[in-house]
């Protein structure tokens, strides 16, 4: 091979190494293009899944309500609810929860769950039917208190019932005086 | 190879690799545009608590339906136009962009919106609008915001600002909008690395090469900033090697991390700025690292033939003509198992083999940011070619679609099941309700109140006589009231005996004993009187209770019928929805998986084609070496 021909060989199979840079270059903008003829169809298909979609979340909703109404209508209908305020001294596990002495509900929190109360979420822990009268509602938390020691606290509430729907919110909060958590119960009318 | 042809080709090249790389860099992409809508301080119903708890935890669609239901019952009093801005965002999230803006506009139109609540909107709105390609229309949203946006919000806007500038042809404004931008913030890097390469694109590189080596050299701690670096690092490099600046294109793309998304394609650069730089020999230490790597790769694909052409340069055609005969056996390979992948995608199942391969855990919004991440696409026949394309936005927006369907369509099996139930309890409280009238209605009847009202009233007439009257031995014993009786009695005995001393001495002893018995009657009358008051008092609340109850019973049969009815239609007509809808989701499922199935087949055909002419090439070479080194032997 003479020193023209070494030239040339390079040179030519720059050109070829070259034309191939540019197709692996390329293949996102092929992927682009292959998108962008499909993009009609797309738009349309895009449209109706959005239509259905709409669809159904009105659907839902409507089911929603449906079941509500069904199986637990305003007039005995009862809702416990659990915010958390701050919760720096208390970092929550589970919850249990006693109605007239019968426990309704028994809840694990997840992290995520809990980050959510953090940010400002307040989550409906149990949800059932209660005749008119006095009832006796117990919850009783547990976690990590201060000092990551385990804590248990539990707190009570006696409430009148009347005919019509209930909302009972049981709320973590932050005793900064006394560096502790505070567990109280709030009656919504 | 003309001069000027090779710097054309470097031109297009370095032009598809910045569309690879900035295309990639926009992080807002709008996947997860109600994510950072801020709680309200206090939240003053329990409901709109409820929603958020659910949205914090990224389950959009519960939070949706909630929402709904709860602006619906009127739930959300206080909250009226927090809980609308959230439904948009809510809408955005979930991929229904048409209703989102429907929302925004209408939160807009209303009256006495605060200016903290309109802000957003018309953020989102912009956001919708640049995504929709109408970047005129976001800058026009963007304009009516009036103040700074509540945390992360805020950098969001200033990059959407930028990008929106930048699609405008604004440059000028949209460098001007950095300046100074120093929050600390990813934001303000992701508008530098988008400007930087917008600027090489339109020709004004020395500023976008400044703006792409300060991206590139910044100071990274976490994943998302590391691969930003890398990808200014990569465009940098590719932006340099079209100057023709080899030294400065090897130096950045040095800087690109080795087990990173662009590990590839920056060693693939690297090896081209280093035959630039007339050192072939050390273009192929990246190059023989990867060609070492899987050859699903495309940048691979292309050591394939980078590496015999480095071998060339270096004269060494032996083993140029081994590298290019194994670059055509290993293409023939290649295209052999895209022409499997085709047929396992044609086969079906293709989007749910996409859906499986994800890790656990992953599938929300955040399936963009996973695919980001990713290096390849998953193994598997039907993804293993497709990594560029699994990661356009526009694929992965079908790829949500057709999952949001596939778990809509689940939700709505659940909710079929639930509906036979409801339709089974509604049957059974018609049944229970017309076997409880009769009942009912023997109940009301035996309840005499009116009788007791009677009584209660002929009580409390007694009472006020007694008073009147002072009738002390109204309010007597038994024991005292049969003394009195008897004595009345004695009396009149005495009464009737003729007249005497024996008749004198009884009648003083008998009014004697029933001066006695009036005195101890007196004594006790105020306190007899008080209880016979308390008395009337608790019958007064117990006739209250009897009436209350017999009202409420009265009340709850009354109704019930008519709910029982209502609740049958409304299980049968939500009954009837789901069947209509349920052959809708299902075919609206299988075009997306259509649609983009096809997309795949025509990316998998265009790297079919790619890997066919680089073997073409490689053929070639390897003919022109053959024949060089023949025409070199007969001399």
């Amino acid at each position: 091979m003479n020193q023209r021909q070494i030239r040339r060989l390079p040179n030519r199979g720059r050109q070829l190494l070259l034309a191939g840079a540019l197709l692996v270059a390329g293949a996102v903008a092929f992927g682009t293009r292959a998108v962008a003829t499909e993009s009609t169809d797309a738009r349309t298909a895009d449209q109706d899944v959005q239509a259905l979609k709409k669809e159904l979340v009105d659907l839902n909703r409507d089911l929603f309500r449906l079941e509500e109404e069904i199986l637990y209508p305003a007039s005995t209908q009862v809702a416990v609810f659990l915010s958390l305020n701050v919760g720096t001294f208390f970092a929550l596990d589970s919850v249990q929860l006693k109605l007239d002495g019968k426990e309704v509900a028994n809840y694990l929190y997840t992290q995520r769950e809990v980050e959510a109360l953090h940010r400002g979420g307040i989550q409906k822990l149990y949800l059932g039917n209660l005749k008119a009268g006095e009832h006796e509602l117990v919850a009783v938390f547990t976690g990590k208190g201060p000092h990551e020691r385990d804590y248990r606290r539990g707190t009570t509430l006696q409430f009148d019932k009347a005919v019509g729907a209930k909302y009972v919110e049981l709320r973590i909060t932050d005793r900064d005086a006394a560096l502790q958590p505070e567990f109280a119960v709030r009656q919504w009318e | 190879m003309t001069p000027s042809l090779v710097h054309r080709c470097r031109s297009l090249l370095v032009g598809a690799m910045l569309a690879c790389a900035g295309g990639m860099a926009v992080a807002d992409d709008g996947t997860q545009p109600a994510a950072d809508v801020p709680p309200p301080t206090r939240i003053r119903d329990l409901d709109y608590g409820d929603v958020l708890f659910h949205f914090f935890q990224d389950d959009y669609f519960a939070a949706l339906v909630r929402l709904e239901v709860a602006q619906e019952a009127g739930r959300v009093p206080d909250h009226v136009a927090e809980a609308e801005l959230l439904s948009g965002g809510l809408y955005l999230s979930l991929g229904m962009q048409a209703e989102a803006k429907r929302r925004f506009e209408a939160l807009l139109a209303a009256r006495q919106v605060p200016p903290s609540v309109s802000d957003r909107a018309y953020f989102y709105l912009a956001r919708i609008a640049f995504q929709r390609g109408d970047a005129a229309d976001a800058w026009q949203s963007l304009g009516r915001i009036r103040g700074a946006l509540p945390g992360k919000l805020e950098p969001e806007r200033r990059l959407l600002a930028a990008n929106v500038l930048m699609s405008l042809g604004r440059f000028q404004e949209a460098a001007a909008s950095l300046d100074g931008w120093q929050d600390g913030s990813v934001w303000a890097d992701y508008a530098r690395f988008n400007l930087g390469v917008a600027l090489v694109r339109s020709g004004e590189a020395a500023r976008g090469v400044q703006l792409l080596t300060a991206v590139g050299t910044m100071d990274a701690r976490n994943e998302e900033r590391m691969a930003l670096r890398d990808r200014a690092n990569l465009a940098l490099g590719f932006a340099l090697l079209q100057d023709r600046q080899a030294e400065p294109a090897a130096a950045a793309l040095r800087r690109v991390r080795l087990d990173g998304p662009f590990t590839n394609r920056a060693l693939l650069g690297l090896g081209w700025a280093e035959t630039d730089a007339s050192r072939p020999q050390q273009a192929l230490v990246p190059w023989l690292e990867l060609r070492e790597r899987p050859v699903v790769d495309a940048a691979v694909q292309e050591a394939y033939l980078a590496v015999p052409y480095a071998y060339t340069r270096l004269a060494a055609n032996g083993q140029a003509a081994e590298q290019y005969r194994n670059a055509v056996s290993a293409y023939v390979a290649e295209s052999r198992r895209i022409d499997e992948s085709i047929a396992a995608i044609r086969s079906g199942g293709f989007l749910d083999s996409v859906l499986d391969a994800m890790p656990e855990g992953v599938g929300g919004p955040e399936v963009a940011s996973w695919f980001w991440q990713l290096s390849r696409a998953p193994d598997a026949a039907h993804t293993r070619y497709l990594y560029p394309l699994l990661a356009t936005h526009s694929f992965q927006e079908g790829l949500k679609d057709y999952r949001d369907l596939r778990i809509m369509q689940a939700n709505l099996e659940t909710w079929s099941g639930s509906l036979e139930a409801f339709a089974a309890m509604v049957e059974a409280r018609e049944a229970a309700g017309q076997a409880l009238g009769p009942r009912k209605a023997a109940l009301l009847d035996a309840a005499d109140l009116g009788g007791y009202e009677q009584r209660r009233a002929e009580l409390d007439a007694r009472v006020a006589q007694i008073v009147a009257t002072r009738d002390v031995a109204a309010l007597a014993t038994p024991e005292e009231a049969v003394r009195w009786s008897a004595l009345h009695a004695l009396e009149a005995r005495i009464e009737a005996l003729p007249a005497g001393d024996q008749r004198t001495a009884l009648a003083e002893r008998a009014q004697l004993l029933r001066g006695t018995l009036l005195w101890q009657l007196d004594a006790e009358y105020k306190l007899r009187l008080s209880r016979v008051r308390t008395g009337l008092g608790q019958v007064d609340e117990e006739l209250a209770e009897a009436r209350s109850r017999l009202t409420m019973v009265e009340q709850a049969g009354g109704d019930a019928p008519r709910e029982t009815e209502s609740f049958a239609a409304r299980v049968e007509e939500l009954d009837r929805r789901i069947a209509r809808l349920e052959p809708r989701i299902e075919a609206a499922a299988a075009a997306q998986e259509r649609l983009l199935a096809d997309i795949a087949v025509r990316e998998l055909e265009a790297q079919k084609a790619r890997l066919a002419s680089y073997a073409t090439q490689a053929q070639f070479a390897l003919a022109a070496l053959y024949d060089g080194a023949a025409t070199g032997a007969a001399r």
